[in-house]
């Protein structure tokens, strides 16, 4: 499929005082999903917005399987979106909401019966949408996505409000979905949302794409392990582990943390000075501090606290 | 564009509120009407009578509620967020627009035509036992007739010109409370502002407004009773419904959705 394909390229936009993309670019290729993450605020939704011809961008371009989004004739067979779950009519029932969407764009109403399976809404077909939870809302609106069988999928947010089934659902339909060749772009300002699904992750801050790799290579860049450990001396141990090569910070009174040193050797480094020491554990980097290094300071709505939390 | 009118037709039929409002704007029409000619008592000395123009008073508030009908079809998808699903499923945006406007035109023009032959029917059937009949000069009411059938043709063309109107409205100012005051105050305000002012102002502004305008087609008997000629009349009203639905086109081409 290689239509199966989303790139955006310098994208910027202004809404009045605030620059909400200030060059946004990346690629979400084919036959993986890829994480768009980011603080609230940072600008996930306008940009998903511009791709999908919704928001017109000041600077830049964002084309899928290579067109504009607006050239595209019946989108919805091409680019499948979830942009906001709420937006449905609430007098209309989840069947009705997809069969106008299917008129729209020449689908057989069959479409419509084989989405509302798939996303286990079939026994609410003929339900009103405005008596649907959340989680529902975010099936009717996966289904509407995947209407058209589209090689793009695009959904923002897709997991807010869904219960623990359904995060499970959903992970697996993601996976199904980029196992299948198509594109995958899942926006989430929660890393650990997309932890062991995302393939490829952009971290957008501020308007700009602070990170885009390859979650191995995302994983490789981080910080690496540490070790942490109680002593009733930290400030002894804090020169024996410097000794030893380490790097050492003092979390507290009796807490420290080291980098650059195997648990084994800070165990060894630590008994051969007899320093006395207890509850050593290994950390290791997860997507989630990844995010933090790559986003503290840039989460627009968001206090400093994660910046000052040092392990 | 076929795909977009089909979808369109599909939301419409599918919108629980449709077709109870429709309902209500012939009902409210033809009640309307029925209570006036009801109440209608003419002296046989008395001046010149309008009995068609009569009958068809009902599309005074009528068409409150078709404008109300016309603004909900596109204000409910901006209350909801549901015009982004249409804009990313349409993103022609005059195509989404000329749907609306062929499906709104349709439903008003359905709606419209059963209110006119329904306040034409009461008219014929109550007004002649207000002293409107043959014996005293008035004979009943009958399209064969040709001023009552502009009348009534044009009263229904009235209604889908408002329908536009509103649509237009409602498309540039996307909240519907608004929209339909900015609606209901461009009918009814300028025939109560024109009562302050003598004649010839009163009369140019008779001229201009849409609903004084618009319904100068309804005179069947004099015609010069009226601020302005039938056609001409429906002419402004058409002039008011095209500059709203320009506006609104050119707004939702350039705005983000």
């Amino acid at each position: 499929m290689n239509d199966a394909i989303i790139e955006v390229t310098g994208l910027r936009k202004r809404f009045g005082p605030t620059l909400a993309l200030d060059g946004v670019t990346f690629t979400a290729p084919p036959g993986k999903v890829t994480g768009f993450i980011g603080p609230n605020g940072a600008g996930k939704s306008t940009t998903i917005r511009v791709i999908l011809g919704l928001d017109a961008p000041d600077e830049g371009h964002a084309r899928v399987g290579g067109h504009p989004y607006r050239d595209l004739r019946n989108p919805l067979r091409h680019v499948g979106a979830l942009v906001d779950a709420a937006a449905v009519q609430p007098s209309r029932t989840a069947r009705n909401h997809l069969l106008w969407l299917a008129r729209s764009q020449t689908l057989e109403a069959g479409r419509v019966d084989a989405v509302l399976e798939l996303v286990g809404l079939a026994a609410a077909a003929r339900r009103k949408a405005g008596g649907f939870s959340l989680g529902m809302r975010q099936r009717l609106g996966i289904a509407a996505a995947m209407l058209g069988d589209p090689p793009v999928v695009i959904l923002d947010e897709p997991f807010n409000g869904m219960d623990p089934e359904g995060i499970v659902w959903m992970r697996k339909l993601l996976r199904t979905l980029a196992a299948e060749g198509r594109a995958l772009l899942v926006s989430s300002h929660l890393m650990s949302e997309l932890q062991g699904i995302a393939d490829h992750i952009v971290v957008i801050g501020r308007g700009k794409v602070l990170a885009e790799a390859g979650i191995d290579e995302l994983l490789a860049r981080a910080a690496g392990e540490q070790v942490l450990l109680q002593t009733p001396t930290p400030a002894e141990a804090y020169r024996v582990l410097h000794r030893a090569g380490g790097v050492t910070t003092i979390i507290d009174d009796g807490a420290l943390s080291v980098s650059g040193l195997a648990a084994r050797q800070v165990v060894a480094a630590l008994g051969q000075s007899d320093v006395v020491f207890s509850e050593v554990t290994t950390q290791r980097p997860t997507l989630e501090d990844v995010y933090f290094q790559l986003t503290s300071g840039e989460a627009e709505f968001g206090t400093n606290t994660v910046q000052g939390a040092q392990r | 564009m076929i795909e977009a009118l089909r979808a369109e037709w599909t939301k419409t039929r599918t919108t629980g509120g449709i077709a109870w409002l429709l309902t209500g704007a012939i009902a409210v029409t033809i009640a309307v009407s029925a209570g006036i000619a009801a109440a209608t008592h003419v002296s046989p000395q008395g001046g010149q009578e309008d009995p068609t123009k009569i009958a068809l008073t009902g599309v005074y508030l009528g068409q409150a509620v078709v404008a109300v009908f016309a603004v909900l079809t596109i204000s409910e998808e901006y209350g909801t967020g549901m015009i982004r699903v249409s804009l990313a499923a349409m993103p022609r945006r005059l195509v989404l627009l000329a749907a609306k406007a062929a499906t709104t035109t349709a439903l008003a023009l359905t709606a419209g035509i059963l209110a006119v032959t329904g306040c034409l029917l009461v008219g014929r059937l109550m007004l002649p036992t207000a002293g409107l009949d043959p014996a005293h000069g008035y004979p009943l009411i009958s399209i064969g007739h040709s001023p009552t059938l502009r009348a009534a043709s044009g009263s229904v063309c009235y209604l889908v010109l408002i329908a536009l109107l509103s649509l237009g409205v409602a498309t540039a100012l996307r909240d519907g409370a608004p929209s339909i005051a900015v609606v209901l105050g461009l009918l009814y305000l300028p025939p109560l502002l024109a009562q302050a002012f003598t004649d010839p102002l009163r009369r140019h502004i008779e001229q201009i407004a849409p609903m004084t305008a618009g319904l100068a087609i309804q005179a069947t008997t004099d015609p010069h009773s009226q601020p302005i000629a039938p056609w001409a009349g429906l002419g402004v009203l058409t002039a008011w419904a095209a500059a709203s639905l320009l506006i609104a086109a050119l707004l939702l081409r350039l705005r983000d959705a």
